[in-house]
């Protein structure tokens, strides 16, 4: 079975905990429950007929009061860069996690996941922005760790790029 | 020769701080010492001093690369590797942090159980960033009503240089069939400005409903004493400008504690007191006098300003409307102050004195003094 690391980065408070939840445990809650450090959990996913397992690790927020330690991504064959959909800033904090990323890493494969798709009226991303984002070589998810719209297919998708070869 | 004693000592030293200490020879972690509880309950294998920590730990696997440039840097060096979570053989799940450090020419790993510093520093963090999550929300909320202001102002402002230009034309116009058109155009830019501000009062009648249910729940509580210094605290330079002295009256002030939200009842009283100022003369008074009646508290705010007309008395706390001549201006925030009074099953009401002046009073359900 092919082993994979993943990182899950973003701001404070935009889902990367939920997400995970949701993809290795099917559950969610409302309740924001700050991670402080690294927690790690698995799941084995069928991409393309191969059994991949994901070692998913789920960072702590990026932000004032802490960083993203650039030592946790080593080995990493990819990540999850995710922002809040319904904050415009922690898209703005994502691309700016990205750029530090890889110029501590360098390019890894990764995909951007706007969380929070389904609290609709309060969205603030434009689908311009995404689309300028798409110009640029990103692939973007639109996902609900709520109710579960994107999560796997993010996950599964990230699996895919990180297992072609390059 | 060692001491065993000492030994001991230590071993029960690092024990009650929650550490384990690991020497790193041929490749591999040892134990140092009996392993405390903790340890075992997420490696089990490790029972005995000299017991070999396993490499199951991805996290660590990560760590000890860092770990092995410390030990070859020498004595004075120390990395951490911030905390991370480990689940035990029960299914919980207990916070760790490693130190890799060189101690007498060893390299030396130890593993910590983070505890309660750890425990109030991750609450620290959880109130900090619901704080910036909260004002990030608030920051783009009225960002968004900045822009929606902007709008109406200039739909507004469009509205009326029709009325002016109109008018201006009517001045010079001679002819009475222009002079009709004319006043046609400026009537029906009126009426759009008209409709224009119905929608915005809907829109913040919306939002005053939208109080509806806050504190709904009937565990609302405050006293009346921290309510009523706060609101005199929010008019304080109001009333210093004017000149006009603000007296509060009542017994049991101390004791006193109604049904209502805190930050509610400071805005309805600060309101119903910049009313009253409004009203009073320069130089006069504002009065807040204050009781209970069977199981209400009672507050009422008085000034001798000239008294409302009747027909604006009876619209005086529904929402700004249709173009009645009065003070609108203090409508909307009456219009709250009813809302909110409502929504904790109170009372609101307005009384012109006989001798002069006004009185706004408001009832609310007292709770039980504290005993």
């Amino acid at each position: 079975m092919i082993q994979k690391k993943i990182c899950m980065i973003g701001s404070s408070g935009v889902g990367k905990t939920s997400l995970i939840s949701k993809f290795v445990h099917s559950m969610f809650s409302d309740k924001y429950l700050t991670t402080v450090g690294v927690k790690i959990d698995k799941k084995t996913i069928s991409v393309d007929g191969a059994e991949v397992m994901l070692m998913i690790w789920d960072l702590e927020g990026d932000d004032e009061y802490q960083r993203v330690q650039m030592s946790y991504l080593r080995g990493a064959s990819g990540y999850l860069l995710v922002a809040d959909g319904t904050r415009q800033i922690t898209l703005d904090q994502a691309i700016e996690i990205q750029g530090r990323v890889t110029a501590a890493v360098g390019p890894v494969p990764f995909l951007l996941a706007l969380n929070k798709s389904d609290l609709a009226s309060q969205w603030e991303i434009d689908d311009s922005r995404l689309d300028d984002l798409t110009a640029r070589g990103w692939k973007t998810f639109k996902t609900s760790a709520k109710e579960g719209a994107g999560v796997e297919e993010a996950f599964v998708e990230l699996g895919r790029q990180m297992i072609r070869p390059h | 020769m060692a001491d065993p004693n000492r030994d001991s000592q230590a071993g029960a030293v690092l024990d009650a701080l929650g550490l384990a200490v690991f020497v790193h020879a041929s490749g591999a972690l040892r134990l140092q010492g009996n392993p405390p509880d903790w340890l075992r309950s997420v490696w089990p294998t490790l029972t005995e001093s000299d017991a070999t920590l396993p490499d199951s730990s991805p996290f660590l696997e990560n760590f000890l690369v860092d770990a092995r440039e410390c030990w070859s840097a020498g004595e004075g060096q120390r990395v951490r590797s911030g905390p991370w979570t480990e689940q035990t053989a029960d299914g919980s799940e207990v916070s760790l942090e490693a130190t890799a450090l060189t101690v007498g020419g060893r390299p030396i790993l130890l593993l910590e159980r983070l505890g309660d510093v750890f425990e109030a520093k991750k609450s620290m963090l959880q109130k900090a960033r619901e704080t910036v999550i909260a004002y990030q929300r608030l920051n783009s909320e009225t960002q968004k009503k900045e822009i929606l202001l902007n709008c109406i102002s200039e739909e507004m402002n469009a509205a009326l240089a029709n009325v002016i230009t109109a008018l201006r034309l009517i001045e010079l116009e001679r002819d009475p069939a222009r002079i009709a058109t004319l006043l046609g155009l400026a009537s029906r830019a009126t009426a759009e400005q008209q409709t224009l501000i119905n929608k915005v009062l809907n829109v913040f009648a919306a939002e005053l409903e939208g109080l509806r249910g806050r504190d709904g729940t009937g565990t609302a509580e405050t006293k009346l004493a921290d309510a009523i210094r706060s609101a005199e605290q929010n008019v304080a330079s109001q009333f210093a400008e004017k000149g006009v002295r603000l007296n509060i009256t009542g017994s049991g002030l101390g004791r006193i504690r109604v049904a209502m939200d805190a930050a509610l009842l400071t805005r309805v009283l600060s309101t119903l007191l910049e009313n009253g100022l409004k009203s009073a003369p320069a130089g006069d008074e504002v009065r807040l006098i204050f009781g209970e009646e069977s199981g209400a508290v009672l507050i009422r705010v008085a000034d001798n300003g000239p008294s409302f007309p009747p027909d604006i008395c009876a619209n005086l706390f529904s929402r700004a409307g249709t173009g009645a001549p009065g003070p609108q201006a203090a409508q909307l925030p009456l219009q709250f102050c009813r809302i909110a009074v409502e929504n904790c099953d109170g009372e609101i009401g307005y009384e012109s004195r006989k001798e002069g002046g006004n009185s706004f009073w408001i009832m609310l359900p007292a709770l039980e003094p504290t005993k």
